[in-house]
Formats: C-alpha cells, structure tokens, sequence
C-alpha cells in the first residue's frame, strides 16, 4: 500500500532525522531553559521573542564581525536583552506574565521586521564538524554527529541546565520559589531575583537557540523564522511534565511532527499542505490534552509573588 | 528567689541585648522602645496577644525587619542585621510558627535551603542524622517533606534551625500544630538544647501555660512595650495574665484565649442552658470519604451530626482532616462515598454552592482562600455568597448594593472607609467581620466555624466568641473546628476528636476529661 | 485621592513619553527624521480627507476583539488566540452567508451570527481542552491559530468550502466571492467621512459590555471566579459554566469583529472577499488593546482609536523613507510603557497593605 510506502520511505530516509535532529535541535535550545524558567514559576511565553530576538541579534553579529561563534554571543545577548525586560516587568514590577511575554513577542516581531528591512544583515552557514565513526552510524549518524558545529552545544547545554537545577544551590532555591514562594521567602531566598535569573537563563539559551535557527538550520535571517516554535518549545515543558526527560522527548516527538512534513514533501508525496503545516501544532494539542491532567506543575506556576500576599 | 541578671551573673555577657528597638508602620507603633536581654542557657519566655508586637520583635532579630531605631548586641558587640542571612551568620535561628518548608522538596533539601555555599548533600544528609542522634529527633533525610505527619515536619524545622548550630534560637508559637503529648516532648528538647549547650533560647507565645513550663525568664508585651520582666518560678499564672492584657481577666473566652480554662468538666459553669432536648439534627454527615487532589484519602469514614442550636466542637491536631472537613461544607472538596445532609435533605457536594444554598454558613480556616475576594469591594463582598438579593431580573441595583452594606457595617461594627473600599484594604480583624456579617446575614442553619479567632486580638476573640454563642442560641447548628483546646472547651456542647481525618471520640460536657482528649487527639481511640 | 490621581496621570504621561522617545530615537539611529513619520502617522490617520472614517473602521474590529477578550479575562481566562478565532469566523460567514442566501439585511445578520458562531465553537475548543483536559488555555489558543489559519487556507482552495467558483474570481486563486453590494454593512457619511456601520456596533458593544460586567449578576459571578475561583466555587459559581461561557463570549467577539471587517471593510480588509493574511493581526491587536485598557470595556475605545489610528497612519509612512513597519515598533513600545504605571501601582499599593498588616500581628 502506498501509505505504508509512504511511512517506510520516511522513516528510512536520513533527511527525516537529519530534519528532524535540526527542528529537536532549536526546541531544546528553547526548551532547556524554559524549563528552568516553568520550575522557577514562571510560565514565559516570550521564549518566542527570545528566540527570534537572537536569531536577529545573532544574524546582526555576522554581518559585523564576519565570525560565527561571535554571533552565537550576539545571539545570546539578544535573548537575554529581551528576557530583561520581561523579568524586570513580571517579577520586579508584578506586571502579568503573560501580558508581558505577548507585548515582547510582538514588539520584538516588529522590531525584527524593522530592523531588518533597514539594515538587511547578511548571514551564512556554519561550518559541519563530522565526528569520527559516529557520524557513520546508520540514519541517526549524521542526524546526531555530522552537523554543523553550534549543534554540539546542546550536548553540552541540556545536561548544564539539568546540573543547575538539582546539583546546584542556586537549583535548589530556583525550585523552592516555584513551588512554594512563601516559605522559600521565609527561609532566606529572593524569589523573585531567583525567578528573574531563570528569565535571564532562557534568555541566553532561547538567544543561542535563535542563532542555532539562523546558523546551523537556515544559513539566512528573515522575520518568519521562528513562526511559533517557541511556544512548541513551552509546550513540551508541559508535555513532559516539568520534568528534563520529559521535556527532551516532547521536542524529539513534535521535531518528528516538524520533520515529518519536510520529508513527505521531499520523497515527492502529495499530501495535503494546510494538514501539514498545522500538523505539529495539532500534534501538540492532542499531546497535552492526553498528558496535561496525568503530570504535577510546580504549585506556584504562573503566581506573580508579593511578599506578604498569597 | 533570685533575679535573672543575678543568675547571670553580673561579669557575664548577655547573649543579645535588645536597646531602645522602635519600629513603626505607619501611624501604628509596633515596637515601642523595647529593651530586652537574653542569657546563655537559659529559656526566655516572650508572652503576648496577637498583635502586642512580639512577632516584630524577632522579625527584626532574625532581619526580616528593619527597626526605625535602637541598637542590638550580640556577646557585647553591636551588630546590624539586614537580612536572614545575616542573623544567620551570627548565630541566630529561628523555628517558625508557620512553617517554613517546601512540600514537594526532600528533608535534605529543605534543611539546605536559605544558606550560603556550596550545594553538598552528603555533608548535609550527615548533619541530619546527627542532629537527630543528639536531639532524639530521627528523621529520614530522603522522605518528601510533604509527605510527613505535622510533627514531623515540626522536626524537620527544628533541625533546619539547630543544623546551623546557632547560639541563639527563637520558637515562634511553636505548639499550634502537635498534640500535647508531642508539646511536652517539645519542651523537653529544649531544656537539652538550652542548659547542656549553653544556648540562649526565646520562646514566643500567646499560652500562658506553655510559658509557665517551659520558660526560665519572662518578658511580657502589650501593645508594642514592654510592661513587665518576671522570673518564671517566681510567678503565676494569674499575674501573667493581667500583664498581658492589662486588667484582671474574667470572661471566660478570654480565659480560654489565654490557655487558662482549667481543664475539668464539674468547674465549667454551664451558662444557665437548659440540656439540649433530642432533636433532628440540623447537619449530618454519615460514614464520608473523600480524597485531595492527588489521591490521599483526607476524610475515612467520618459521620458527624449537629443539633439545632448545638456547639459541637472538632478537636484535634492540625492536618488531621480538619480543613478538608471545612472545605467538604463551602462545597470545594467532593465526597467519594457517604452522604451529606441538612435539615434532613440531603445536598450534592458536586454541585458549586450546594452547601451556601443548603443553608450551611462557613466562617473558612484562611479566609484569603475562599472566604473572601480582596479584589473586590466591602459591599461586593457582603453580597457574595447570594448577589440575587440585591438584584432584579439578574440586574444588580447599587442602591440596594449600598444600603444593604451600610446596614451590615453598622450592625458588625466593621471599619473600612465606605461599602466601596477594596477589600484589602481592610485589616485582618475587620475582614474577618465581614466574612462573618455576610454568613450570618443569609440566615443559615447551620453555622460552620474554622479556627474563627486564629490572629485575632482579645476583643476581636471575646466578640467573635460571643456571635457564636449568640448563634447557637437562636437555634443555628453551631460546628467549630478548632486546634485551641481551649476554644473548644469553652464554647461545645459536645466535643468529637478528629485524627486522620476520622473521628476517634466523644464526648459531652459532662463526661469531659482532659487526659482521655489527650490521648484521642493523639490518635489513640480511647 | 486628587494626589493619587495626579500621580497616574504624571505616570502614564511619563510612560507614553518615554516610548515616543524611543521610538523617535530607534528612527533617528536608523537614518531617518522623527518629524515627517510623526506627519504622516496624523495625516494618515487623522488630518487626511476621509481618513478618520479609515481610522474607525480599523478600530472598530479591534474594539469587538477588545471586548471579547474583556470577557475572558474578566473570568480569569487568558485567552490568546483571538487572530484564529476571527478567522475561523470569517470563515463561518463566508460559507453560510452564501449558503443561506436571502435578501440583503437578512444576509448581513447571518453573515454576522455565524461569524460569532465560528469565533465562539473555534474559542470553545480551548475550553473544553481546559474544562475537561487540563491543558491551559493561553498555550491551546495560541497553537489553534496556527491550525486556524492553515484551515482557512485550505477551505480557500477548495470551491466546495470558500473558494470561488472561477466566473466569480477570474485569474485570482486563494479568494472568496465577493460580496454583492447589498450585502454589505452600510456606511454613514459625516463630515466628508464615511464612517462604517460597524463603529456604531462596537460602540453600543462596548457599553453593553460595560453593563453586564459591571452591574448584572452574571458578570459579578464572573468576576468573583476571576479573582478568586474557590470564593466563587463557595457561593454557587460553577467554573466549567462561567469558564467556558466566557471563552465562547470571547470568541464570538472575536468572530463578529471578522464578520463586520468582511461585510464593512471594504479596501481596508479585503475588499468585500476573505483573502489570505485577511485577519491582518486585527485579532492581536485586539487583544493589546484589551490588556492596554486594563480589562475595563469602556477605556477600551479610546484605545481602540489610537491602536487604529497607528494603523492607517502607518501607510503613510512609508513615502517619508522610513520604513512602514516602524508603527508596529511604536506600538509594541506604548503596550508595554502602559503596562508599567498599574504594575508600579500596585507593588506599592500592596506594600502599604501589608505594611500597615503587619503592624497588627
């Protein structure tokens, strides 16, 4: 049957993993410090702004020192200006979260637009590092080890953000304040300077994550490049219940919806388009409505914190 | 008999020493020129209302708060403390009166949280067990805290605080949440950590007999001074009491708010009632079960009946079932099996309001949580529970709205600035009149009352307690939770004892002993 | 309370200045001249001839979006997919306007009824996902309006569903039919403008909506399960049924406001068809007026007029050489200027409560 042709073709071809490690790429970028961020109690739905804040910032950085791991800073830096903003208003200030991360997301949509029409910056590839033997493997091979170099930073940022949470004391007060603000309060932790250096830190890994979009996935920078990834990216932190693990395999799954429809497309299968874009969405949505009911978020998740107000 | 400064001796320096300390907010003077000296090995007891200012007091101590004025020294040299870690950094800890722990982190991690430092868990997992070794206070580093029974979780603030080794910790109302038995065990501990280790320790307290056991020192304070500093064995309970409140004590629900009720059923005056003849019950709960959100039964088999016009008081440790009980009534928890019913009906707990429309007033344990909205105005508030009152065709009318809220304000005394003020700015006590205002005003059956005077002051307790008693006598089916034995003791009828979430005995007024409550408040079914 | 009111005004002055000025300086560091961009946003969206017809026919679909998103809010509800929401029900009022037919009044009133419809059952999805799933609703708004607009494409292909058959559409594809003349939401000429119809709808919206939220029982309940849901658990509010019926509210405005843009819009939207990108981030915008006038349905309007305002002004901006898209810029920086004062607000208000209650104990 050619359904079933259809499914073979796609789960043999290294294009599927190879797109597929490139989309899990970007959401972990994302992910891994939204996670933090959602431990911290913050639901941050600027990671989206963040993301393509550095994608520009990053793409900005090429075109004016010629270097790509310059750019990746800049791409960093960029994240991290918008994550100020928001951490400042949300959790210095008690302005809503969500209010601020929706008025980030645009203004930074706007500003991108702007910015990029003026200036025009000019971005490029990275180079493909091809780790030895590994990069051999057979489908994930080059998926996992012959990837342009700025992928190997999530081997890299992933177990960082794990370590920083349950290794450190700075972990250890970051999930205290988002699950009971209260008596973390009592015990002499700054909530709220906890929870705004969790901002801080999903600034800087979404930061990266945009210029991983523009560098390792792209080669170029326009404004549609980020087109709600980020907030796939905050999906699969719910998805995997707050937990790394979980988180990791929520990219992994909804990069497959991602990847999915690139290669259908490219084995030359005609399938309905619209399905196809709105597929990872669609995918998302059922996810949590299996999974939302079935996980633990952290109790204070998404409660501004005053001292002295519940 | 001597004095403390001889006891000390007079070449010894004082452990702290408090001078001139004044804190306002606002117009209000919560600490007003308040000298006080603590001694090495030695329990100093701070007896207080709510309210006397002595919870400032050691929030300045422990840097939660910065005094206006005065100075503090500590072993003879002045300090300033700015923050926790501070106080912390210079021997002093303190065993909150709420708890300050995180439910879903482990012991280890809770014990670690709010220092300074590398994060080690083997070092701190050690220091656990040691502690515990030396103070009998054995715990399991790796059990979630939320897990654990309220005394153990007392423990594990003990800990918290003793893993510090400070060389001054203050108990802040430390007994509200253990039965008697583990209160006793409690002050024992700290005779171990007091004398053997040479620790100045301050106890803070509302209880007058708590003070008189456990303290060596006392320092009494009303209204943010303090009025008298006395050697506890030199002392009595009577003299106590007139300091704290600042004439003789007569009423006995100010008795009972100050820990004085003696504890015997042939003494309590019987308030010229007639013997509650058998009626209908008003409110029945038969063999109910109910789970929390996460699964854990919270209410096993729990059947309870109240009478018209009865005070049936709920004894018992805090987190026995007590809230659940509380939130069963205002319709937020579900049963699983049993039945519920007022005046005979019987009313679906899965309905929202089913409870309020039944009849069944509620005066809630927190009133943040579901007694009140302090988003909303005072009037907004009054109406709450039945807005229909002041509406017609489901349009309200803001000169009902207005009336009927003056009319509440005036009658209840409360104090806000108009029926239009948001809700938070009212104080605690007047919130709680609101709360009140509004229950009763729907002319309920059955009046259910959780931890009513918690924070309140003595006039605020003698006036609530009374509107209780005034309740019960116009016939309402009066339940009052309280973890104050002595509330409850003062006001039943009828005393039931809850323990994981079931009740383990009964008893009448006449048939009251207080070693028998004891002991079923400890679990044991007597 | 005089001294208090001074000092909002001084605030938000000081905050709108301030994103002005960043704006101003954004355009000077990119190479062009404040000036002429502020001349073109007023005469674009005021001075011009006929513009401030142009200017209420913006606001007026931003205003109905506000409304809804009012509503939600006002439950406690973050909704955030009103872009999708508006799409699903031009949709609607695209497929069932020329389905159902009939004369030309009873057309535009099924135009508009399904349009609120299809807002209404696309905003339900996310209630029912939250009500009976647990997923939280900011995050399954957002992601259906992604799958919103993919659906919107497809039904443009398809001649079964929106497209229009090719007589209607000549060498266009992705189009709907055009609406006949007398299907159309009328225009009111006053003063050289002409002032669509659909103002006048979301203006006596915005007052009706003011009423019932503010006076009826229905939006006390709705208010007391937005600031504290166990309070109004206690007193008989059921959060499924208010939740929901709030969401769907929400999503019908949103839906009415692409009905109106459909039927009233003219070249401003499309031209009378339902054609890719027809939403033109009036859902969004919506919902920042929303949030800009702090859930209050008639601060609203005002806000709606500025918000439209910036957007008729923006197409002429471009002729000063400074790129168009600086508006969006401009409006970004005001939203989250206005955010500051109220949050400022508050802290302090809060801490002088807590202060003086801490006082007490």
């Amino acid at each position: 049957m050619a359904f079933f042709d259809a499914f073979w073709d796609i789960f043999t071809s290294d294009s599927t993993y190879l797109n597929g490690a490139l989309f899990a790429g970007l959401l972990l970028f994302a992910a891994s410090g939204e996670w933090i961020a959602e431990r911290a109690g913050t639901i941050n739905i600027s990671v989206e702004g963040m993301l393509l804040a550095g994608a520009f910032t990053g793409a900005l950085g090429f075109d004016i020192t010629g270097s790509i791991a310059l750019a990746m800073v800049a791409g960093m830096a960029g994240g991290v200006i918008v994550a100020g903003v928001q951490a400042e208003m949300s959790h210095r200030l008690a302005a809503d979260q969500f209010v601020v991360g929706l008025t980030l997301n645009i203004l930074v949509l706007g500003l991108a637009g702007f910015l990029d029409r003026v200036i025009e910056p000019k971005a490029a590839s990275a180079r493909v590092w091809e780790i030895p033997v590994l990069a051999d493997l057979p489908l994930v091979g080059q998926a996992l080890f012959g990837q342009r170099w700025p992928f190997y930073l999530l081997y890299l940022l992933v177990p960082l953000s794990w370590w920083l949470l349950f290794r450190t004391r700075w972990g250890l007060e970051v999930r205290a304040s988002g699950e009971d603000p209260q008596s973390a309060d009592v015990s002499g932790v700054d909530v709220n300077r906890r929870r705004r250096q969790a901002i801080y830190y999903t600034g800087a890994t979404s930061g990266l994550g945009g210029a991983f979009l523009v560098f390792v996935q792209i080669g170029d920078f326009n404004e549609s490049v980020v087109s709600g990834r980020g907030f796939i990216a905050i999906a699969a932190v719910i998805f995997g219940g707050w937990t790394l693990r979980g988180t990791v395999a929520g990219c992994v799954l909804f990069a497959g919806a991602l990847s999915f429809r690139l290669s259908i497309q490219g084995l030359g299968y005609q399938l309905n388009s619209e399905l196809l874009q709105a597929l990872p969405f669609l995918v998302t949505i059922f996810a949590m409505a299996i999974f939302a009911r079935r996980v633990r978020p952290p109790l204070a998740l998404a409660r501004p914190f005053v001292r002295g107000l519940k | 008999m001597t004095t403390t400064s001889t006891t000390a001796g007079a070449v010894e320096v004082p452990a702290v020493e408090l001078r001139g300390i004044t804190k306002r907010y606002g117009r209000v003077v919560a600490c007003d020129d308040v000298d006080l000296t603590l001694h090495r090995g030695r329990v100093h007891g701070i007896l207080g209302e709510n309210g006397a200012g002595k919870s400032t007091l050691m929030k300045i101590m422990i840097g939660l708060v910065l005094a206006d004025s005065g100075s503090i020294d500590i072993d003879g040299r002045p300090v300033t403390i700015h923050d926790p870690q501070a106080a912390a950094a210079l021997g002093i800890g303190m065993v909150h009166q709420h708890f300050s722990l995180v439910d879903p982190l482990t012991v280890w991690e809770n014990v670690a949280l709010g220092e300074a430092g590398v994060l080690r868990p083997a070092v701190v997992r050690e220091r656990i067990a040691e502690i515990g070794e030396h103070y009998g206070l054995s715990i399991d580093p790796d059990a979630r805290v939320g897990d654990l029974t309220a005394g153990l979780r007392q423990r594990v603030e003990i800990i918290k605080c003793l893993r510090r080794n400070p060389s001054i910790v203050i108990f802040d109302e430390p007994t509200s949440v253990l039965t008697p038995d583990e209160s006793a065990q409690l002050f024992e501990s700290f005779r171990d950590v007091v004398a053997a280790e040479g620790r100045a320790v301050v106890l803070v307290s509302h209880k007058l007999d708590e003070v008189m056991v456990a303290t060596d020192d006392v320092t009494i304070m009303r209204q943010g001074r303090i009025v008298d500093r006395l050697d506890t064995r030199s002392t009595d309970v009577a003299t106590l009491a007139r300091g704290m409140v600042g004439r003789e004590v007569s009423l006995r629900s100010e008795r009972a708010a100050l820990g004085l009720g003696d504890v015997s059923g042939a003494s309590r005056d019987d308030r010229g009632r007639a013997p509650l003849p058998d009626r209908a019950p008003v409110l029945e709960l038969r063999l109910v079960n109910a789970q929390d959100s996460r699964r854990n039964p919270v209410l096993t088999g729990l059947s309870v009946s109240v009478a018209p016009g009865e005070i049936v008081g709920v004894a018992g440790v805090e987190g026995n079932g007590q809230r659940a009980l509380g939130d069963l009534l205002s319709s937020l928890v579900q049963i699983s099996s049993g039945e519920v019913l007022v005046d005979g009906r019987p009313v679906s707990t899965r309905r929202p309001g089913a409870m309020a429309a039944a009849g069944v007033a509620v005066i809630p344990e927190d009133r943040h949580d579901s007694g009140v909205v302090l988003d909303m105005t005072v009037a907004e508030n009054l109406v709450m529970v039945r807005p229909e009152d002041v509406a017609t065709h489901g349009l309200i009318s803001p000169d009902r709205l207005e009336r009927r809220a003056s009319e509440l304000i005036e009658r209840f005394g409360i104090q806000c600035s108009g029926p239009d003020a948001p809700l938070w700015t009212l104080s605690g006590g007047n919130q709680q009149r609101v709360v009140l205002a509004r229950e009763l005003s729907n002319s309920p059956k059955v009046l259910v009352a959780a931890q009513p005077t918690r924070g309140l002051d003595v006039g605020a307790i003698e006036y609530m307690t009374e509107q209780l008693r005034m309740v019960a006598a116009q016939g309402v089916g009066v339940l009052l939770i309280s973890s104050e034995l002595e509330e409850i003791l003062d006001l039943s009828d009828r005393i039931i004892v809850m323990s994981r979430g079931a009740i383990v005995g009964e008893m009448t007024r006449a048939e009251l002993d207080s070693d028998r409550l004891g002991l079923m408040m400890g679990g044991s079914a007597a | 309370m005089t001294g208090r009111w001074r000092e909002w005004v001084a605030l938000y002055a000081l905050c709108v200045v301030a994103a002005l000025v960043a704006s101003a300086v954004l355009v000077e560091v990119t190479g062009g001249d404040w000036r002429p961009v502020l001349d073109a946003l007023v005469d674009g969206s005021l001075r011009g001839p006929g513009r401030w017809g142009q200017t209420l026919g913006a606001a007026a679909p931003m205003l109905l979006v506000a409304l809804g998103t009012i509503v939600s809010a006002r439950a406690g509800l973050v909704n955030i997919g009103q872009e999708g929401q508006l799409l699903i029900g031009v949709a609607f009022s695209v497929y069932f306007g020329f389905l159902i037919g009939g004369p030309g009044p009873v057309n535009i009133v099924v135009m508009l009824v399904s349009g609120a419809i299809g807002g209404a059952l696309w905003a339900g999805i996310a209630g029912v996902l939250r009500y009976w799933r647990g997923v939280p609703e900011v995050l399954s708004t957002l992601l259906l309006v992604t799958v919103a607009s993919q659906a919107v494409a497809y039904g443009l292909k398809n001649q079964s569903l929106l497209l229009a058959s090719e007589a209607n559409r000549g060498n266009r594809n992705q189009v709907s039919a055009q609406l006949a003349a007398d299907d159309r939401l009328p225009n009111l000429h006053l003063f050289g403008n002409e002032i669509p119809s659909a103002a006048f709808i979301a203006l006596a919206a915005s007052t009706g909506i003011a009423v019932v939220i503010a006076r009826t029982v229905w939006g006390f309940r709705l208010r007391m399960l937005g600031r504290n849901a166990r309070a109004a658990r206690r007193a008989g509010v059921s959060e499924r049924r208010y939740g929901l019926t709030a969401l769907l509210v929400g999503g019908a405005f949103a839906g009415l406001a692409g009905a109106a843009m459909l039927a009233g819009g003219g070249f401003q939207f499309g031209n009378f068809r339902l054609v890719p990108g027809f939403s033109a981030n009036i859902g969004w915008t919506g919902l920042l007026v929303a949030l800009v006038a702090r859930e209050k349905a008639l601060a609203a309007i005002p806000v709606a007029v500025v918000f439209g305002a910036l957007r008729t002004g923006s197409g002429f901006v471009g002729s000063t050489g400074v790129e168009g898209r600086i508006t969006d810029v401009i409006q970004g920086l005001l939203v989250l200027a206005l955010l500051v004062p109220p949050a400022l607000m508050f802290v302090r208000d809060r801490r002088r409560a807590r202060a003086a209650s801490v006082a007490r104990t």
